[in-house]
């Protein structure tokens, strides 16, 4: 009840960037009825790709926007909650709403194990050492013969009753549905008691520490949250596309998470889901674009991409939503003149 | 017994490459504190360089030579366009900025030289085998790599200890700002390492170039493999990367080999088959796990 107030309260007088979150999460719930006028199911495709990748990068952006944990491994639960919806699907399970359970608890298990041994370390090695983890897991389902190996395995679209998923739009809802979920779950652990903690141990762990809180934990239950929200993605993921392979949880998706964080903006709750919404709407029009310009090399759009993200690392400090603030202020300064 | 000489030799040989990845890549780190992910692609720079000039001029021995001043080209001007404006941020930063390096140069090979792979045969006088032991014969090819490989490092080890260039690194690696305020030019040092780590790197890529294919994205398993010889052995630590890259290159190889063998004597055949290959796959990384549970700055991190 007490988050309910909240969240309407961080409607009617939060910050631009809450409003401008809560307009993006609108704007998905009506996507469908335009592009079912239009007949673009198509881009009912990519929206659903761009909730879920946006869901996995919020689920990141916890730790590394928020935390200033730089995880470089956070694609491996991705793929095992999608690997878990696979596997219990090939013992027979067939109810989604299961499979999200234990990808939930799976992937939090995991967040545990391996947070604990990760947040031993920092720095340079707090990276690698997601890292290897990451490729751990990715080497172990790249040899796991018996849940497909490199082809992966093909994944029938789970019964979430008392909803049929092969009703058109069923699963673009339940994504969206799930995307607001955590979106809000994520809204109120930021701030909460615990989000403030968290973002304080990011700017100062050593004076946190002074006041009598331990920070391993905090940054423990924040690894444990982001990785429960990537299996949950995940999983959903695994639903969407009907199949899953190891190339999900590869060491260059990870990379594409944070890419996406720091494209929308670091640690703010829309960054990530503006991100999302630039990287794929690219990965779409790059090619079309280069297939404009020089029609030989439509394929080889990451040759613009890749010096594009330099250059959004180089000069595109805070990102989308960081380009959003300075509007908003160079506004107010004229307002004020 | 043979099988096993052969694989501790390959092993050997994976080591002793990985080393010439790594060696750059610590003093990189080490040093200037910076996540470069993109030397995998000078690694690949390397090898499609040798390539590209074995089969140009038809002489194995040219590509092999010139592909050295090609990379360590590319890395002075990777160092001066990009990277020098990427040190005084944070990591994070670095990553993605090195991620988008990896992204270009994949695509840039890619369009130069196709999708495909490219293979380079080797010349008569390297293709052929001798016997180390009796009765166990060896590419000779395998030797050279691994000849070249340990006399590259002991140039390095001497380098980085005995020459006063090498103290300039070394206190660099300790404290850049006291080393530069001592009168050191650490904006040449720095670039001369990060070109220096790129021609080492090249020419384990055009060794590398005849023994596994020559194709876009070659270089990445090779840059996580030497950045796990890199924790492993200590960031900063140029004898301590020789050692982990020497464990490494042999418990990767013997691990492919020989665990999926033992665990067939241990489990039934089925368990076996599904457990060996992706146990041995993950060796290295429970390997650097377990060595960053225990020692969290590694085997031997550099004195300072």
């Amino acid at each position: 009840m007490r988050g309910i107030v909240e969240i309407i309260r961080l409607i009617r007088d939060g910050a631009m960037e809450n409003r401008l979150f809560f307009l993006l999460l609108a704007g998905f719930a009506f996507f469908p009825l335009y592009t079912g006028m239009a007949d673009l199911p198509f881009w009912e495709d990519v929206a659903m790709r761009i909730m879920l990748l946006g869901m996995a990068a919020m689920g990141l952006n916890l730790v590394l926007g928020y935390g200033g944990m730089v995880s470089f491994g956070h694609a491996a639960f991705l793929g095992v909650g999608a690997y878990c919806v696979g596997i219990s699907q090939s013992f027979g399970l067939m109810n989604g709403w299961v499979h999200l359970l234990i990808s939930i608890g799976v992937c939090g298990g995991l967040g545990l194990v391996i947070g604990y041994l990760a947040l031993r370390t920092s720095g340079i090695y707090f990276i690698m050492i997601t890292l290897a983890f990451a490729q751990m897991l990715f080497f172990l389902f790249v040899s796991l013969e018996m849940f497909g190996g490199d082809d992966g395995m093909s994944i029938d679209r789970a019964e979430f009753l008392p909803f049929d998923l092969y009703e058109p739009l069923r699963l673009y809802f339940l994504i969206w549905a799930m995307l607001v979920l955590v979106s809000v779950a994520l809204m109120l652990v930021v701030r909460s008691r615990f989000g403030v903690t968290l973002r304080a141990i990011r700017n100062n762990a050593s004076r946190v520490e002074a006041m009598g809180l331990e920070p391993l934990g905090f940054r423990m239950t924040g690894y444990v949250i982001s990785a429960v929200i990537c299996g949950l993605a995940g999983a959903l993921f695994a639903s969407w596309q009907e199949y899953v392979s190891p190339d999900i949880m590869h060491w260059s998706r990870s990379g594409e998470l944070m890419i996406i964080i720091v494209l929308g903006g670091l640690g703010t709750l829309a960054g990530p889901l503006l991100g999302a919404i630039v990287f794929l709407l690219l990965e779409e029009f790059l090619p079309e674009f280069l297939y404009l310009v020089a029609p030989a090399y439509a394929e080889n759009w990451m040759i613009i991409f890749g010096p594009l993200l330099i250059a959004v690392v180089l000069f595109g400090r805070g990102g989308l939503m960081g380009m959003v603030g300075k509007l908003r202020a160079g506004r107010r300064d004229g307002d004020g003149s | 017994m043979t099988l096993f000489l052969e694989q501790l030799f390959n092993g050997l040989q994976a080591g002793v490459t990985l080393f010439l990845i790594a060696a750059g890549l610590t003093l990189i780190l080490g040093i200037m504190d910076f996540v470069f992910l993109a030397h995998g692609s000078q690694v690949m720079v390397g090898a499609y360089a040798g390539a590209a000039i074995t089969s140009w001029t038809g002489n194995f021995y040219l590509g092999l030579v010139l592909a050295i001043p090609v990379t360590f080209a590319s890395g002075y001007l990777i160092e001066y366009l990009l990277i020098r404006h990427l040190y005084r941020r944070d990591h994070m930063e670095q990553v993605l900025a090195t991620f988008g390096l990896i992204l270009f140069f994949n695509e840039l090979v890619r369009i130069g030289f196709g999708p495909a792979a490219l293979f380079s045969d080797l010349p008569p006088s390297l293709g052929h085998f001798v016997e180390i032991l009796p009765d166990t014969p060896y590419p000779v090819f395998r030797l050279v790599v691994i000849g070249v490989g340990l006399a590259c490092a002991l140039g390095i080890h001497l380098f980085v200890s005995r020459t006063k260039t090498g103290a300039m690194v070394r206190a660099g690696a300790n404290n850049p700002e006291m080393t530069a305020a001592l009168g050191v030019n650490i904006t040449l040092l720095f670039r001369m390492i990060f070109a220096a780590g790129a021609a080492f790197a090249g020419l384990a890529g055009t060794l590398l170039g005849p023994l596994t294919s020559v194709e876009p994205g070659m270089g990445e398993p090779l840059l996580i493999l030497s950045l796990v010889v890199i924790i492993i052995g200590g960031i900063g630590s140029v004898r301590g990367a020789f050692i982990a890259a020497i464990i490494i290159g042999i418990v990767d190889t013997l691990g492919r080999i020989f665990l999926p063998m033992l665990l067939r004597q241990i489990l039934d055949g089925s368990a076996a088959d599904g457990a060996g290959p992706a146990l041995a796959s993950m060796l290295v990384y429970i390997l650097m796990a377990v060595v960053l549970v225990f020692r969290p700055q590694g085997l031997f991190p550099p004195r300072g």
